[in-house]
């Protein structure tokens, strides 16, 4: 029985048939990661007791025939930003490195409320900065697929644990990408909603206005059960939708794509794009015009300068919420203070690591006196643009199809001296967290390497239904989901 | 737009942030490198600012009722010096 | 050169609210160290802040009470410098666009109407408070108070003297009072006082270099801090050394007596604010604005011109009844007892403020002060009597009846218990009466403190005045007609 392929979906169907037990699961997961996470890395901190007793519960309220919640049973990791009542959160930082939450987030609670088994904390990049995973304090996480490569990141923890078979369900977030470029890099199913659809009480923040938790999972239909379970509005949360929405998103997922449209911006398939990541693409979009649906190209001139303003307002919003790492109330206190300034100063030097830092200052000067005008203000006012251009596409099409990575997962150490060129590969993510609007990355390729593709489908605000359907009929005439890495040693 | 060294000192003493000489160089360099991607934003035409901050968003408040966080214990545990229901720090001269 | 002082003030009101401005903690003063706190107000990480609206109904409020304009649109922005009583390393306030603008206090300096002009009034969170441990190197920090909902009340440099800056705060602190928006007790640092002054010659237009005061506890305080500074920013013109006042923010030493430079915090002005993405914009409805005008009650001014009218008191009577709106609505409720608004001013006045003195509120019962004052009217006790039953009433829960009868300090005033007394008081004392009949009043005098004496002093005086006249009048008839009769027989 090899659950380390199954789906969500399929879980659920195995309790109540009876096929397997909760507790087998679970302990299924948790010897695989004993396994083979010491190659991978995914992982930051295990429940292995907790995860275990909640196994005991479902497999007692299946025996009693009691009603099972949306996702009963099933394991899920969630990355290291997300505060968990009890148990370390440490943003993958030394500054948090012994911090224990006194409160679960809003989306953790939700998923407890729908019976699922917390597994495990997953490694990320510190304080969801970077696009590798690389920027960790603690370890290095690698590409399931490749162990010399990167698993793309922030999230790259959550991403490899769903491709190496540690979990079928992970919770990342996603301010730039985070989500989406992980989820290609490993080749699975990476979900970031609208903003505001998700409650982001609780998640640890980096860029409050553009961050937003997310799912990794095999399939696209286990990314609508994991939406309907974490979605929702949230007195906590001021930004949350303020309304209920769809509830479940499977009722129109087989609906077929007939008639739809979807815009190709030309300015994303332009030089920087790789010959191979290219390629596939255009044999999905093939598919999709196979299968009814109208493709068109059109014009989306937001490259470049979305990725600017989105640097100099995630930055700008992460100096701010990052300040409040001093040593004094909780985190990271230096040894080394002989007055209040010095413990403020050392302890938050000594605490973060160089990217962290990067941004801070990059944030802190964007927004100081004599060049707010220069940097903030026009990045804002951009913004109010981008989210125009998007609103005009929108009138036209269903859903916009793009790349997700303008390169294949690279290699461990290859990126991290030229943040620049780290920054520059963000280009066809950022722009739809600039705007708020929900996109799916699903897996559409291989390159000869046997490196996953993966492509990104954006659709407009709070029209998830819309996204998964289209992600669904692709990914089904696709017919990739199965594949799965063989956990190759280390190099 | 001139980075240097003493802009990166002034820039890290706002953000309560230290950095050796070595660093600070490196700093300003990358710093120089990010802003000149930056200007890329000039070449739009951003001139019209929207004054109307409302832009379709709606307000989100709370009622005044009281709603207290039980678990103090939990709620300091992560504090490294907490005594006698108070949070500890070197003297703060005014 | 006539130099003019020009003052600013800022005022910082904590709001009445139950809750604080983000979070569902409570904002009750008093409390032990940390115990009004949770994950939001003391900033962990992964919280959020959700607006408390009646935060927002007192804002309005106040502006409305100050005759602001209500920018019913506004939003929140965040100021960021690092101190540690800030949780966040930011203050969640208003920066551009704030609730209200443009508003006034009218106030009376010497019987002419002046104007001040309010510049803005925004919302900000209270950051928390740290206290400075005596003998040790520590500081220890309380976040009962962070993220208590303030109102920041900006003035235009209007002010003209130290002076009127209290005249204006004693206004303001009435309004706000009444209109219930806080309870505006400085000794417990729900309304706070900074300062900016400067001087300039009059005449001239531009404002010169203004100094910041700082660290203001009372009203009393603020004269004299801002005489002192003004003092010594006139004593450097007089020398010709108005350059050496620089910008600054001096801390007002209420022992020494003297303004002192704080130690400057470089950069203090990069503040770097940006709008709070975790807040959406605030948006007041018309419908909400005109529910909160109307719960705007009568202004002092207003209460005070009524009041003159309704109840025909003067200036001086009214004075102390609208110091506090609970006092005048105490006197209102008094005087619906029918009784005089005259003694019940005077009684409040004198009598009630004297017991304020010790007690934090009103401890008798308008019905009971209205009582004693009928009973007085009545003549069924004596005025020092009431006095006394009235600070019985004050210290305990009896009524007026329970401690008259207790303490039996019923004026007697029954005509014929007095009678009996009257004359038993004659007949045992016929040399008085024979003096009096002769001329001497002294001896009237004399008898009264006969019947007084026998009385137990409870006799009331005007009626036994009375009656004893009347009998001693009668008394003379009585000899002069027996003197008719024996000079008759002879």
């Amino acid at each position: 029985m090899e659950i380390e392929k199954m789906t969500v979906e399929e879980i659920k169907k195995g309790y109540r048939t009876g096929e397997f037990s909760a507790v087998e699961v679970v302990t299924y997961y948790l010897e695989r990661i004993k396994e083979y996470d010491e190659q991978i890395g995914a992982f930051l901190s295990l429940c292995e007791n907790s995860a275990l007793e909640e196994a005991k519960k479902t497999d007692k309220k299946i025996k009693n025939n009691k009603a099972l919640g949306l996702l009963e049973g099933v394991p899920v990791a969630v990355k290291d930003l997300i505060c968990t009542r009890g148990l370390r959160t440490t943003c993958a930082s030394k500054m948090l490195e012994d911090f224990i939450p006194p409160y679960d987030a809003t989306v953790i609670k939700k998923l407890r409320e729908t019976g699922a088994i917390l597994i495990g904390k997953t490694n990320m990049d510190e304080f969801a900065m970077g696009s590798s995973t690389e920027n960790s304090a603690f370890k290095t996480t690698r590409n399931p697929w490749d162990s010399r490569k990167v698993p793309g990141g922030s999230s790259g923890g959550s991403a490899a644990a769903v491709s190496a078979g540690f979990t079928p369900f992970a919770i990342g977030s996603d301010t730039g990408g985070s989500i989406r470029q992980p989820a290609a890099f490993c080749g699975n199913v990476g979900l970031k909603p609208t903003y505001g659809l998700v409650s982001r009480y609780g998640l640890i923040a980096f860029a409050s206005s553009l961050d937003q938790i997310g799912t990794f999972t095999k399939t696209v239909k286990d990314a609508a059960l994991g939406l309907q379970a974490i979605q929702g509005h949230d007195s906590m949360d001021a930004t949350s939708i303020r309304c209920d929405i769809t509830g479940d998103y499977t009722i129109h997922l087989e609906d077929g794509i007939k008639g739809m449209k979807f815009g190709l911006p030309k300015e994303f398939y332009q030089e920087g794009l790789d010959e191979e990541i290219k390629a596939s693409i255009m044999s999905s979009i093939q598919r999709i015009i196979r299968m009814g649906g109208e493709v068109e190209e059109f014009s989306l001139p937001i490259t470049k300068t979305g990725l600017s303003a989105y640097y100099i307002i995630s930055s700008a919003e992460a100096s701010a919420n990052l300040a409040r790492y001093d040593g004094i109330r909780y985190g990271y206190r230096t040894e080394k203070f002989s007055d209040i300034e010095t413990l403020m100063l050392n302890s938050r030097t000594e605490g973060f690591g160089q990217e962290v830092k990067r941004r801070i200052m990059i944030g802190t000067y964007v927004l100081s006196s004599g060049y707010y005008d220069a940097y903030y203000k026009k990045a804002m006012i951009f913004r109010r643009k981008v989210k125009e251009i998007f609103g005009e596409a929108f009138e036209k099409y269903d859903a916009i199809i793009s790349p997700v990575s303008p390169v294949l997962p690279f290699d461990i150490g290859e990126k991290t001296n030229d943040p620049l060129q780290m920054y520059l590969s963000d280009i066809y993510t950022v722009n739809v967290n600039i705007a708020g609007l929900p996109a799916i990355s699903i897996p559409c390729g291989y390159s000869r390497s046997q490196l996953p593709i993966g492509l990104q489908i954006i659709g407009n605000f709070y029209e998830e239904e819309k996204l998964l359907k289209s992600a669904y009929a692709l990914e089904q005439d696709l017919f990739l989901y199965h594949k799965v890495p063989e956990l190759k040693g280390v190099v | 737009m001139k980075v240097d060294v003493k802009t990166i000192n002034h820039i890290a003493a706002l953000a309560k942030l230290k950095f050796g000489e070595d660093d600070a160089e490196r700093f300003a360099e990358e710093f120089k490198e990010i802003l000149e991607h930056f200007n890329n934003l000039d070449q739009e035409d951003l001139l019209h600012e929207d004054r109307n901050p409302a832009n379709g968003r709606e307000a989100s408040l709370r009622e005044d009722t009281l709603e207290t966080f039980e678990n103090k214990e939990e709620l300091f545990k992560n504090t490294k010096d907490f005594v006698d229901k108070y949070i500890l720090i070197p003297k703060v001269i005014e | 050169m006539i130099l003019e002082t020009i003052i600013g003030l800022e005022i910082h009101v904590e709001l009445n609210t139950r809750t604080k401005i983000f979070c569902g903690c409570s904002t009750e003063f008093g409390a032990e160290p940390n115990a009004n706190t949770c994950p939001v107000c003391i900033g962990l990480p992964g919280t959020l802040p959700v607006l408390n609206e009646e935060a927002v109904n007192l804002a309005v409020r106040a502006g409305k009470a100050l005759n602001c304009r209500i920018n019913t649109i506004n939003k929140f922005d965040r100021k960021n410098y690092f101190y540690p009583d800030l949780p966040k390393a930011y203050q969640i306030s208003q920066f551009d666009l704030p609730i209200c603008e443009h508003g006034y206090v009218d106030i009376d300096i010497e019987g002419m109407n002046k104007r001040i002009n309010i510049l803005r009034i925004h919302m900000e969170e209270d950051p928390g408070k740290l206290i400075h441990a005596e003998g040790e190197p520590i500081t220890m920090i309380d976040y009962n108070r962070s993220g208590v909902p303030l109102i920041e009340i900006v003035t235009e440099p209007d002010i003209r003297s130290p002076k009127e800056a209290v005249t204006f705060l004693t206004a303001l602190k009435a309004i706000l009072e009444y209109s219930e928006v806080s309870d505006c007790k400085m000794e417990q640092g729900s309304l706070r006082c900074d300062a900016n002054i400067s001087l300039r010659p009059i005449g001239q237009e531009k404002l010169n270099t203004k100094v910041e005061i700082k660290n203001i506890n009372s009203f009393k305080e603020i004269l004299k801090a801002l005489e002192k500074e003004e003092k010594r920013q006139k004593e450097l013109y007089d020398f010709n050394e108005a350059y050496k006042i620089k910008q600054e923010t001096r801390k007002w030493d209420s022992g020494k007596g003297r303004t002192i430079p704080m130690r400057s915090k470089e950069d203090a002005h990069d503040y770097r604010y940006f709008p709070e993405p975790d807040l959406p914009p605030v948006i007041i409805k018309n419908e909400t604005l005109a529910a909160i005008q109307n719960t705007v009650p009568e202004m002092p001014e207003e209460k005070k011109a009524r009041f003159k009218n309704q109840y025909g008191l003067n200036d001086n009577e009214t004075e102390v009844l609208i110091s506090k709106k609970v006092l005048a609505e105490y006197f209102e409720d008094v005087v619906s007892y029918k009784v005089s608004s005259k003694e019940a001013s005077k009684w409040i006045k004198v009598e009630v403020m004297r017991m304020l003195k010790e007690s934090e509120n009103i401890e008798i019962p308008a019905k009971y002060l209205a009582k004693l004052i009928k009973l007085i009217e009545n003549g069924r006790i004596s005025r020092s009597a009431a006095k006394e039953v009235f600070d019985v009433l004050w210290l305990t829960e009896k009524t007026p009846e329970a401690v008259i009868k207790e303490k039996q300090l019923e004026q007697i005033s029954g005509s014929d218990q007095l009678d009996q007394v009257i004359s038993e008081a004659i007949e045992k004392n016929p040399d008085a009466v024979a003096a009096y009949l002769r001329g001497k009043e002294q001896s009237k005098i004399f008898l009264m403190g006969q019947v007084m004496k026998a009385t137990k002093g409870q006799a009331n005086p005007k009626l036994a005045m009375q009656i004893l006249t009347e009998k001693l009048g009668k008394t003379e008839d009585l000899k002069n007609f027996s003197e008719s009769i024996d000079n008759a027989d002879k």
